[in-house]
C-alpha cells in the first residue's frame, strides 16, 4: 500500500545492477553464465517474497528486496564458481578486471557491493551473512590488494575492442 | 592545526564510502589536511573506485535480454514453468507477426468478393498456364515455380544459424572431435576448401570439433566451440567471393549474436548465444588466424 512502484517494476529496475554485479563477480568474462545467475536470483527471490507478503508492505520493502536479491545472486555465484573452473578475463579487458579476478571471492564480493552497487557496510554484512567488522576487514584487504594498480586508467583498453572494418556484427 | 585524535584506517575507508556522519566527516577531512600520506591513500581508493565503476559501466547501459526481462515479470505469475523464459531460438518475431496478420485479413474479407477473387485468380492461373504451355513447347515440363516460393533461400547468415541450431545443441554436435584435429583439418580442407581450425581460447572458447555441412552453394565447414560455462558457439565457413559481407543484413534469432566477414575467398560467420563483445573478440581472433 502506498508504494508508487509495484513489485515487478522494482525487480525490473534492479535487474541492470544485478547483471553488472554478476559479471563483475564472475570476472566479467562469461556473460551468459552471469545472466543465468541473475535469472536464478530473480526467480528465487520473487518466489520467496510471494510467500512473505506482510514483509512486502513494510516501509523497507524495496531495500529488503534488494538485499535479498544480491544475497541470492552472491550465493548462486559462489556455488557456480566452486563447481566450475574460474574464468579468466580476456587480455583486452582492463587491468583492474584481472586484479579483481585474483581476489578471493569474499573480498571481491565485498568490494563490489560497496563500490559498484553502493551498499552500506551494514547491508553488505547482511548480504554476505557476516557482521560489519568482518565486511570492513574484507573491504580493506581487497583495496590494499588492488592499490598497486592503475594509477591512470588505461585509455588503450577500449581501443582494441572495436571490430575491424571488414567485420560486421549482425543484430 | 588538526586535533590529534587517532584516526585509523577503517575510518578512512568509511570516509571514502560515505559511511560517516557529518561530524566525523569533518574530523577526517581535517585529519587529511594535515596528513598527506593518508590523503594520498584516500585519493588512491577513490581512483580505484572510479576505475571499477568505469570497467562495468557498459553493462548497465546494455538492454536487458528479453529472457531476463520476462523472468522478473513472469516469475510471480508463472504459469509456464521455469524453463520457458530462456527461449533463445524462437522463430523470428517478424515472420510470425506477418503470418498472423495475413490470416487475419483473409478472415475479415466478405465472402462474395472472396469467391469472385478466387475465380479471377483461377482464371488468371489458367491463362498463365496456357501461355506457359504455348511458350515452352519443348518435351520437358516447365519447372515447378511454387517450390521456390515456399522454400526461400535463407542467405548465408540464416544458413549458418540453421547449422548452428541443428548441431550445437545436439547430443553429437561434431563428427570429428578436437582430439583428432589433423583428421578434421584435412577433411574440411579437402571438402570445404578451408582446413584451419582457429584457436579461440583467448576469447574463452575451446574447440569441441567440427563437421562438414551443406552450405548455401557449396559444402561448408562448421566448427563448434564451447566456453567453460557450457555455452556453445559455432564458426561457419563457406566458399564465397567478394570482400564485403552480403548486402542485406539478416536478423538472427533473439539471444544469438552473429558476426560475418569475408576473407581469402570465404565467408565466415561466427554465431552463438554470446555477449556482443565476446562474439566480437572471438571473431577478430578467428579472422586474424584465418588470413595468417
Amino acid at each position: 500500500m502506498g508504494q508508487a512502484e509495484d513489485f515487478d517494476e522494482t525487480l525490473e529496475r534492479l535487474t541492470p545492477g544485478l547483471r553488472r554485479y554478476a559479471r563483475a563477480l564472475l570476472s566479467g568474462a562469461v556473460n551468459d553464465v552471469a545472466d543465468e545467475l541473475v535469472q536464478t536470483a530473480l526467480q528465487t527471490t520473487a518466489d520467496e517474497s510471494k510467500l512473505d507478503s506482510p514483509r512486502r508492505d513494510s516501509p523497507n520493502a524495496v531495500l529488503d528486496l534488494r538485499v535479498d536479491l544480491y544475497a541470492s545472486l552472491t550465493h548462486a555465484a559462489q556455488r557456480r564458481l566452486r563447481s566450475a573452473a574460474p574464468h579468466r578475463p580476456s587480455l583486452r579487458q582492463p587491468a583492474i578486471m584481472h586484479r579483481l579476478a585474483d581476489l578471493p571471492f569474499e573480498e571481491r564480493e565485498t568490494l563490489l557491493l560497496v563500490v559498484l552497487e553502493g551498499f552500506t557496510y551494514d547491508e553488505v554484512a547482511r548480504i554476505t551473512r557476516t557482521d560489519r567488522p568482518v565486511a570492513l576487514m574484507r573491504l580493506m584487504r581487497a583495496r590494499s590488494a588492488l592499490t598497486a594498480l592503475d594509477r591512470h586508467p588505461s585509455p588503450g583498453a577500449d581501443a582494441g575492442r572495436r571490430p575491424g572494418p571488414h567485420l560486421r556484427v549482425v543484430k | 592545526m588538526s586535533p590529534r585524535e587517532h584516526v585509523d584506517e577503517s575510518e578512512l575507508h568509511a570516509f571514502v564510502d560515505g559511511e560517516l556522519d557529518a561530524e566525523n566527516r569533518r574530523r577526517i577531512e581535517d585529519h587529511l589536511h594535515g596528513h598527506a600520506e593518508d590523503a594520498a591513500l584516500v585519493e588512491g581508493w577513490r581512483r580505484q573506485n572510479a576505475a571499477l565503476r568505469a570497467a562495468f559501466a557498459q553493462t548497465v547501459k546494455e538492454p536487458v535480454p528479453a529472457g531476463l526481462r520476462t523472468a522478473s515479470v513472469t516469475s510471480l505469475t508463472r504459469s509456464f514453468g521455469s524453463g520457458v523464459n530462456w527461449a533463445r531460438f524462437s522463430p523470428s518475431k517478424g515472420a510470425s507477426l506477418r503470418a498472423m496478420r495475413r490470416s487475419d485479413t483473409s478472415r475479415r474479407l466478405p465472402r462474395r468478393p472472396a469467391i469472385v477473387m478466387s475465380l479471377l485468380t483461377l482464371l488468371a492461373g489458367a491463362v498463365v498456364a496456357g501461355a506457359a504451355l504455348l511458350a515452352f513447347t519443348g518435351p520437358a515440363s516447365p519447372p515447378a515455380p511454387a517450390q521456390r516460393a515456399i522454400i526461400e533461400p535463407p542467405g548465408l547468415v540464416g544458413h549458418a544459424q540453421l547449422a548452428y541450431q541443428t548441431f550445437a545443441q545436439d547430443a553429437r554436435p561434431v563428427e570429428i572431435g578436437a582430439d583428432r584435429k589433423g583428421e578434421l583439418s584435412l577433411w574440411l580442407g579437402e571438402r570445404a576448401g578451408f582446413g584451419r581450425l582457429p584457436d579461440l581460447t583467448e576469447a574463452g572458447l575451446e574447440l569441441v570439433g567440427g563437421r562438414l555441412v551443406p552450405g548455401v552453394l557449396a559444402p561448408a565447414g562448421l566448427l563448434i566451440y564451447q566456453s567453460s560455462g557450457g555455452v556453445r558457439a559455432a564458426l561457419y565457413f563457406e566458399r564465397a567471393g567478394g570482400e564485403h559481407p552480403s548486402a542485406a543484413p539478416p536478423k538472427t534469432a533473439p539471444g544469438l549474436a552473429a558476426v560475418e566477414w569475408r576473407a581469402a575467398g570465404f565467408a565466415f560467420i561466427l554465431i552463438g548465444p554470446l555477449a556482443a563483445e565476446v562474439a566480437r573478440a572471438a571473431a577478430e581472433s578467428a579472422a586474424a588466424q584465418a588470413i595468417r
